[in-house]
């Protein structure tokens, strides 16, 4: 096997062979959380065609189950923005346009979002009953839209071909629901590790939308108490300030 | 241990409770006012009892407000509350109007779900409780997480003194173990939801499908005008800003100052210990109040002091409010949010307008509905109004500190006490008053079926008597002194010298007269005008309308149009149900011109009716006029006028007469008064008529036929018409029939349909219970001689007896007898029909006709078929 490692975390491998990708979890990940991804991508690119690499294949091997997708020859637009720092605003420009671009699907099939938060805001350990409360009943009071959200949409997750053409990934956290939701995540995602892209990405969302502001910021206290149940010991000084808001007169 | 089976911490559990409550609800509702009243109060004085216990409890809890402030919500929680209702009935009948048979009942809504804040725990606990014991509601209470323990207490000190009073046990309840789970079942089995709290809760309250009485948040600016004493408005809004460490909700999160007092109120607000903060720490502050948009939770409810330490600014230990001098109004500026502490925005305004252009937006910035508050000399009255114009808050408090002002009844007497303030449409609730007892009630109102007050109007003065005319004109010199006449009549009875005596009375008398002698049949609106024009330059104070129906009609709307000359006829001659109801508000008239209307036939009975026809000329639309203030004020009926009508006119005005006795016999609005003219009419017309028309010169019948027409007039001035009169309009209108012989055609007809006892629909009026017009006609026909066996034999024999009179003044047996081409009668029926049904006569008809009734009713007289009932075919 001509198998080429392109990164490794603690859950998984990623592999490139030929013109495919492996993705390879560790022994003893759940099944089922690797045919949901496989099954959501599925669902995605019945939506969005083009822009989803193709699951081709969910595979033990090994012991390990592999779920094997379309291989696009290119570079993240995270490459792209650290090659080309100047060149930030113009990147973010276009990930935002693709991320617009996304939330004109409606995905009936999908999980709705709030659904998925409710759930990750109830298992959430660590914060007192009187925050839980608040949070769930901002989430119980956020519009139910349809809208297709990628859950992860960040610059890492964006692949630009040879062509020019881009290619979205990782779809494991897609769901339905409010665009500003998904807005909001990719604002927290930038602002763990850049505050001004966030700034500037949110700052454009709402001036192309037409959207306000704190319809968005509604949103952080939610993604962010998401967020908390990754226990990254470095995230969670932020996250905490972040939901420490106070929803009651 | 036993698990106690009380604790509500689960669904399971919490249904249990909210079963036993609403049996207990069930035995509650039964209870009396004394009874209510006395659980009221025994609660309400435990709860006054425990004002400090609960402060204690509420502070030690959430960690937020100052405990002495507390005392002060929990006592005016009880007190205020008992206070303001103590004496109003909640309980059955609350209210009773025997005349009108009207009452108003009081019922409870039933199980009552309360979500109570963090920021007013105890108080909102207490005030929610005694409202809910009032009203012979049950309460389950959903308190936060973080206010559980005290938000319980408080309920429990209140159940227990209750049930000791007599309440039913458990008629208060609450989650022991809150969640959101538990909260949106209990509302979701509630009957409904009173929910204070934030925008999340009370979404969630709106949205649960149960009747929801959910407030909002607030974001009050207040404005000091120049003119405003500042000595109070700088310490009430201290006073009102550093209550419970600015938790209550209608509190100022804002200063505008007019620019000229800007720097006397900043020094009183210093020199209170109200802290400035200076360069770097405005941003240290903004950054520590918010998060993304949102308030930091940490600050709600602290003391000036702390919220500065977890800025890192360093204030004094004394300091009272931290305030921020800012100017942007915008939300994207952190002091001009809510802030629910001691952090106050401060403003310069340019002028008046500007401060209110910055509240404005500062109440669209999150303050829709709540509260805005102003510090004005109470004399500036164009500045209040302007100020309560553009504010969108339901409460505006003057010279007032709006915390201790918007909960009512400390610094304002009418305002209700309450600890939940609606914000209206505009904050998205469903109330805009501060909310109590009369929004945990429902009203049963019970209504009796009452009759109409009816009337009998007819002109003031009624003369008649062969020869009366002189001397009743004698009146005009005599007993009004009148100076001027306008005589309006038709150019035949002009020209023909029928006026002369009046001419020569009114010329006897020395009062200057004038003729109008143009009016032609039918008048139009542009007869009507040229006869204002004399009028306008002969500018009479008295006028004799002399002729018949044409002439009086003319008079009227000369009469009104001379008086009143931007009358509009469309609005006028508007359709009505209830001519008391009528949208259209007549003018007052007589108030330049006396009106005398002297009739020379008998008769169209408008020397003593309030209607007037007039045609527009242009549209050929035709205006039925009606209200009483077009009544005559004079009438006189003198038979000398009446000895030269041709047989044709005798004939059909006499059968015209017959027509409105007998409709307004039938009318819905028949009294016993119209009846007895009806009836007389009827009877005279029967004797005389025939006699009149053979031989015009007997004295004797044309006495009796001209008081007949005159009492029949009267008699329908009041009860009003029916269909037949409805269906004559039409039909003398597109095929020129004469109106009487259209009626004299149509009567026997509408007759039969209106007998019928099985109508498809009945007239709409209180009086008139079920359909009972055969019975009506059976009694008129015997009052006319008619005798039978039964009163369909009277009906029929009256009918027969009335087809006889017909025949006898020579009346026809159908419309086409009269040369009316069938095709062209074909054509314009579907158009007659309807006019006919919406003409203003079928409004009082005992039966309400569908229009194919009424176009069988055209076909049967068309061809003079025998009756057959249309609803049968």
């Amino acid at each position: 096997m001509s198998r080429e490692l392109i990164s490794k975390t603690a859950n998984k491998s990623i592999y490139r062979d030929g013109d495919k990708i492996y993705k390879e979890f560790v022994e003893g990940f759940p099944k089922d959380e690797v045919f949901n991804e496989a099954f959501i991508n599925s669902r995605v690119e019945a939506i969005l065609g083009q822009y989803v690499p193709k699951v081709l294949s969910v595979e033990c091997i090994d012991g390990k189950w592999t779920m094997v997708r379309e291989y696009i020859d290119g570079e993240t637009l995270e490459e792209l923005i650290k090659k080309n720092s100047d060149k930030k605003e113009e990147y973010l420009s276009q990930m935002l346009d693709l991320q617009l671009k996304l939330h004109n699907y409606q995905a009936p099939k999908l999980r709705q979002i709030k659904d998925k938060m409710k759930r990750q805001i109830n298992e959430l350990n660590g914060i007192d009953e009187g925050t839980r409360f608040d949070l769930l009943s901002k989430l119980a009071a956020t519009p139910l839209h349809r809208k297709l959200c990628h859950g992860d949409f960040r610059p890492s997750n964006i692949i630009v071909d040879n062509d020019g053409n881009y290619h979205i990934i990782d779809w494991v956290h897609a769901t339905k629901g409010n665009a500003s939701a998904d807005i909001a995540r990719t604002y927290l995602i930038l602002a763990l590790s850049d505050q001004e892209s966030a700034d500037w990405y949110l700052k454009n969302f709402c001036e192309r939308t037409k959207t306000s502001i704190d319809y968005v910021q509604n949103w952080l206290p939610l993604v962010a108490a998401a967020q908390l149940t990754k226990h990254r010991e470095e995230e969670q000084a932020l996250l905490e300030r972040w939901t420490s808001i106070c929803d009651y007169t | 241990m036993e698990k106690n089976t009380n604790i509500v911490d689960s669904l399971e559990s919490l249904q249990a409770k909210m079963s036993r409550m609403r049996e207990a609800q069930k035995l509650f509702a039964t209870y009396s006012q004394e009874k209510v009243d006395e659980i009221f109060r025994a609660a309400a004085i435990a709860a006054n009892a425990q004002r400090i216990a609960l402060a204690k409890m509420a502070v030690e809890e959430t960690g937020m407000g100052v405990v002495e402030d507390k005392v002060i919500k929990n006592n005016y929680a009880a007190e205020y509350i008992y206070n303001a209702y103590k004496n109003v009935k909640t309980c059955g009948v609350i209210e009773e109007d025997k005349a009108f048979g009207y009452k108003v009942i009081a019922e409870p809504l039933g199980v009552i779900a309360a979500v109570i804040p963090t920021t007013n725990p105890t108080s909102t606990a207490i005030f929610k409780t005694l409202i809910a014991l009032k009203t012979r509601n049950a309460i389950i209470i959903s308190p936060h997480p973080r206010a559980t323990k005290c938000t319980i207490e408080a309920a429990r000190i209140v159940l227990e003194a209750a049930v000791k009073a007599g309440a039913p046990e458990e008629i208060i309840g609450w989650i022991d173990v809150p969640s959101m789970e538990l909260s949106g079942e209990v509302m979701k089995e509630a009957d409904c939801i009173l929910a204070t709290g934030g925008p999340g809760m009370v979404h969630a309250a709106y949205s649960s499908g149960k009747p929801a009485l959910g407030v909002g948040a607030g974001n009050t600016p207040a404005i000091i005008d120049d003119t405003a004493d500042i000595l109070l408005a700088v310490n009430s809004i201290i006073h009102s800003k550093t209550f419970d460490n600015g938790m209550i909700c209608a509190s100022e999160q804002s200063v505008t100052i007019v620019k000229s007092v800007y720097n006397k109120v900043r020094a009183e607000f210093e020199k209170r210990g109200c802290y400035f903060l200076k360069g770097e720490e405005l941003d240290k502050v903004r950054k520590t109040i918010l998060i993304n948009g949102a308030l930091n939770a940490k600050i709600v409810g602290q003391s000036a002091y702390k919220i500065a330490q977890l800025a890192g600014v360093e204030v004094p230990k004394t300091a009272k409010i931290l305030i921020g001098e800012v100017t942007s109004v915008e939300p994207s500026e952190e002091f001009a949010h809510e802030k629910l502490s001691p952090v106050l925005a401060m403003y310069k305004a340019e002028d008046f307008d500007d401060a209110i252009a910055k509240a404005e937006r500062l109440v669209a910035d999150g303050g829709y509905g709540h509260t805005s508050s102003l510090y004005v000399n109470p004399n500036e009255h164009e500045k209040l109004a302007k100020h309560q114009a553009a504010m969108k808050t339901c409460r505006i408090l003057v010279n007032t500190p709006s915390s201790q002002g918007g909960i009512g009844d400390l610094y304002n007497f009418r305002l209700a006490p309450s600890l939940t303030l609606g914000c209206g449409s505009w904050g998205g609730n469903s109330v805009s008053d501060n909310v109590g007892i009369k929004h945990l009630l429902n009203y049963k109102k019970v209504a009796e079926r009452r009759e109409n007050m009816l009337w009998f109007k007819a002109p003031q003065k009624v003369y008649f008597k062969k020869g009366c005319m002189p001397v009743a004109l004698d009146e005009l010199k005599a007993y009004y002194d009148k100076k001027r006449c306008f005589v309006v009549t038709d150019r035949f009875l002009f020209e023909n010298g029928y006026t002369k005596p009046i001419e020569d009375k009114l010329s006897e008398m020395g009062i200057q007269y004038t003729v109008f002698s143009d009016v032609q049949p039918d008048p139009t609106l542009a007869n009507a005008k040229a006869g204002v024009e004399a009028m306008k330059s002969f500018k009479p104070d008295c006028m004799i309308a002399f002729g018949g129906g044409s002439a009086m009609d003319a008079g009227k709307i000369m009469w009104l149009l001379y008086e009143h000359p931007d009358a509009q006829f469309s609005d006028m001659s508007m359709r009505y149900i209830d001519i008391r109801k009528k949208i259209y508000t007549f003018p007052k008239m007589g108030e330049k011109v006396y009106f005398i209307a002297i009739p020379t036939s008998s008769g169209t009975g408008s020397e003593v009716t309030p209607f007037a026809v007039i045609t527009d000329e242009k549209t050929g639309v035709k205006y039925p006029i009606t209200d009483y203030e077009l009544m005559p004020n004079m009438a006189i009926i003198d038979t000398d006028n009446m000895m030269t009508q041709p047989k044709g006119l005798t004939s059909a005005s006499g059968i015209d007469a017959m027509t409105h006795a007998l409709e307004a016999y039938a009318s819905m609005m028949a009294s016993d008064y119209t009846d007895g003219l009806a009836v007389k009419a009827m009877q005279e017309i029967f004797k005389w008529l025939p006699t009149a028309y053979e031989d015009g010169k007997n004295i004797e019948a044309r006495n009796h036929m001209a008081n007949a027409s005159t009492m029949a007039g009267m008699a329908f001035a009041n009860a009003f018409l029916g269909v037949c009169h409805s269906m004559a309009h039409k039909l003398g209108a597109y095929h020129h029939i004469p109106h009487g012989v259209a009626n004299a055609l149509l009567i026997n007809y509408v007759l039969q349909y209106n007998a019928y006892e099985k109508p498809v629909k009945m007239g709409t009026f209180p009086q008139y219970d079920h359909p009972h017009t055969l019975e009506r006609y059976a009694e008129a026909a015997r009052a006319c001689g008619v005798t039978g066996k039964n009163d369909k034999e009277v009906f029929d024999k009256f009918l027969e007896k009335l087809t006889e009179l017909k025949h006898a003044v020579g009346i026809k047996d159908s419309i086409k007898d009269y040369n009316i081409d069938e095709e062209s009668f074909l054509a314009t029926l579907d158009e007659m029909t309807e006019n006919a049904f919406d003409d203003q006569c079928t409004g009082a008809n005992p039966r309400y006709p569908l229009m194919s009734e009424i176009k069988e009713l055209y076909l049967m007289a068309y061809y003079g078929k025998d009756y057959y009932e249309p609803s049968e075919m």
